[in-house]
């Protein structure tokens, strides 16, 4: 019987229609798991082989993947939040009491996108930490080591636009105090501060300001240059795998 | 290499299962349980629960109001409040073509679209134009306070008359 | 090759003929060039399904968080009214217990700028690419070098009274000392290691313990007008 499903997944993948969409065809081979990473549009970013060392667990703890993890749960449960929310004043704040009270799983995907939110910020800072120690950010990767800098940076927009959103009092005075300390640079700070919040008080034109930032500009910032650095860590020679204990051919 | 070590291979009796087919079996049936319970919650959470768009149930006021042999357009609410000989009903004045506001011609005793030239009579029959359907008959009651009352979200099959 | 030590290399533009690859190695280049050859392996499926199963670990993980703890909605926000304390989110609480000490300009554009750089600037410093411990070289000239920086430096914080980061610099001051202490040769273990650090170590672990305890503080042991507070009192 288990051999006929066997059979069955086969045949399926042997059908025409299949093939014409998926390429990699059947069997165990060496030939068709380099397809299906070389042949799919989102996996050939990775490399079809990778060093043995670079896998394990004590390598990089898979912080980066982590990462990635929570920065996918956070687009989808944000673009869920996104169908019941109004970026308006105060519209928000009642809009949040709806996902809290009113909409069916409407308090777990909140819940999910904060907790979410929160461990991304730990994930990211835990791999940069992790990636110094290990030292894989020496040449030939320093660039990748500021790219990551950078989406460090994205980030922590990313989580401070975010918190305005709820449009409550711990929202409203986190982002009055931060537009503050903005306008503390000197000659800009407050050009900046106008700017951020399209006005000179955080109201209606700050959330509008803080809404598309969060869910347009900076999403769109992040998936560049998520890209740009899984495509370098492939081209600086895959990740870091540390100095090998064995088969050094000596200085 | 004997037969038993290649993946999804059979075992050597029909009843027995190996490790590696029973894992794959509870890997694929919980992924299937998972899928189907997120599509349930993700439908249930796509539906909105609670509608802030104006009640159906339309106050049309007395009875007294309405002249006999009327029919009363009221534009914010698309209905016509009709009174015959017999008795009031209530017709749904959005054109079933294209969902336009139809409006009342008394000069011709017709009611009319502007869309596309539909015209239907004072029972709401089409005698002409592309709607597809008559001009729905609403639900009409009077409440305790003598209120005539229409709800919008039920048509009525039967045609039935309030009578006063 | 008759001669394998002298050698010309040339540019060939025949297309013809199989490319050589030719690594010039110097020194102060990447350290993986030692590695002539290494065992790899499929990405499908080993890197597909350990990152896959990582990342499905983590969604448990924050699933069940989710549905056990409430994110938290407070009042309808308020112009007119302040809460205290007014607390910036939790990433952002190192940089407010900052502020208590130094200006807006210092605590909030300053250090922050000069973290950003000082990050992004880090690999392209004249590095140590070996990771050559600080104190096995020169010890005598860098342990002056290093009490000067270090003395100045928790001055500065005293004069300003950020006991709250002359505390951790102090710590990690000791453990440097340490390290200049022991005998890599002849020690073993946790100090030997100690020993072996390099100096881009010491500042990074000086960093990660300066945010920790500033966030620390900012999130538990601050409470209205950012007055001290005992978090278990509390």
């Amino acid at each position: 019987m288990a051999n006929g499903a066997a059979n069955f997944v086969d045949q399926v993948r042997e059908n025409r229609i299949w093939r014409s969409i998926f390429r990699s065809g059947t069997g165990d081979s060496n030939l068709r798991r380099a397809l299906f990473v070389q042949q799919n549009v989102f996996l050939h970013l990775f490399s079809v082989k990778a060093r043995r060392r670079t896998i394990a667990f004590s390598a990089t703890w898979y912080l980066g993947a982590l990462t990635f993890g929570t920065f996918l749960i956070l687009v989808i449960t944000g673009i869920l939040l996104m169908l019941y929310y109004h970026p308006s004043v105060p519209q928000a704040y009642s809009d949040m009491k709806d996902l809290q009270y009113v909409v069916s799983s409407g308090v777990f995907l909140r819940n999910l996108h904060r907790w979410s939110a929160h461990a991304m910020v730990f994930l990211v800072f835990a791999h940069m930490f992790k990636v110094f120690y290990r030292g894989a950010y020496r040449p030939p990767r320093e660039f990748n080591w500021v790219i990551g800098v950078v989406l460090l940076l994205v980030t922590l927009l990313l989580s401070y636009t975010g918190y305005l959103l709820p449009w409550d009092q711990l929202a409203y005075w986190a982002v009055t105090v931060g537009s503050n300390i903005a306008s503390a640079v000197p000659l800009m700070g407050h050009k900046i501060r106008f700017l951020l919040l399209g006005g000179t008080a955080v109201n209606a034109n700050a959330l509008l300001r803080f809404y598309v930032l969060h869910c347009v500009i900076l999403p769109f910032a992040a998936v560049l240059f998520i890209a740009v650095h899984f495509w370098r860590i492939r081209k600086d020679g895959g990740i870091y795998a540390g100095e090998a204990s064995s088969e050094v051919t000596g200085k | 290499m004997s037969d038993e070590t290649k993946p999804g291979a059979a075992p050597d009796s029909p009843e027995e299962m190996s490790r590696r087919q029973f894992f794959m079996k509870m890997g694929v049936g919980s992924v299937a349980v998972a899928a189907l319970g997120t599509a349930v919650f993700g439908y249930q959470y796509l539906s909105p629960n609670v509608l802030y768009e104006p009640s159906p149930i339309v106050d049309a006021g007395k009875p007294d109001q309405y002249p006999p042999d009327s029919v009363t357009l009221d534009p914010q609410t698309a209905i016509y409040v009709v009174r015959t000989a017999e008795g009031f009903f209530a017709l749904s004045a959005i054109c079933t073509h294209l969902g336009c506001l139809t409006a009342y011609k008394p000069d011709l005793g017709i009611i009319a679209c502007p869309c596309h030239g539909s015209k239907f009579n004072k029972d709401g029959v089409k005698i002409a134009g592309p709607a597809p359907k008559p001009l729905p008959w609403l639900r009409m009651w009077l409440n305790e306070d003598g209120n005539l009352l229409v709800d919008r979200s039920s048509a009525i099959a039967i045609k039935q008359l309030v009578r006063v | 090759m008759s001669d394998s030590k002298d050698f010309v290399a040339v540019v060939d533009s025949d297309a013809k003929k199989t490319p050589k690859r030719i690594a010039f190695i110097t020194r102060r280049t990447s350290p993986q060039v030692r590695v002539r050859d290494e065992e790899r392996v499929m990405t499908y499926p080993e890197v597909f399904f350990r990152t896959a199963a990582a990342i499905e670990v983590l969604a448990i993980g924050l699933v069940v968080t989710s549905l056990l703890w409430n994110a938290p909605l407070e009042q309808l926000a308020d112009p007119m009214h302040t809460p205290n304390p007014a607390k910036a989110p939790w990433y952002f609480l190192g940089l407010q217990e900052l502020l208590h000490y130094f200006p807006p300009v210092v605590a909030g554009v300053l250090i922050p700028g000069l973290v950003v750089m000082a990050l992004i600037v880090i690999p392209y410093f004249n590095i140590n690419i070996q990771g050559e411990g600080l104190w096995l070289r020169n010890k005598a000239k860098r342990l002056r070098t290093f009490a000067v920086v270090v003395i100045v430096f928790c001055v500065f914080l005293a004069i300003f009274e950020v006991w709250v980061a002359l505390v951790p610099t102090l710590i990690v001051a000791a453990f440097m000392l340490l390290a200049a202490q022991t005998d890599p040769q002849i020690a073993t273990g946790y100090r030997a290691s100690l020993a072996r650090k390099p100096l881009s170590f010491w500042i990074m672990t000086w960093f990660l313990f300066e945010l920790v305890v500033l966030t620390a503080i900012g999130t538990f042991f601050r409470g209205p007008g950012w007055s001290w507070v005992l978090p278990w009192r509390a």
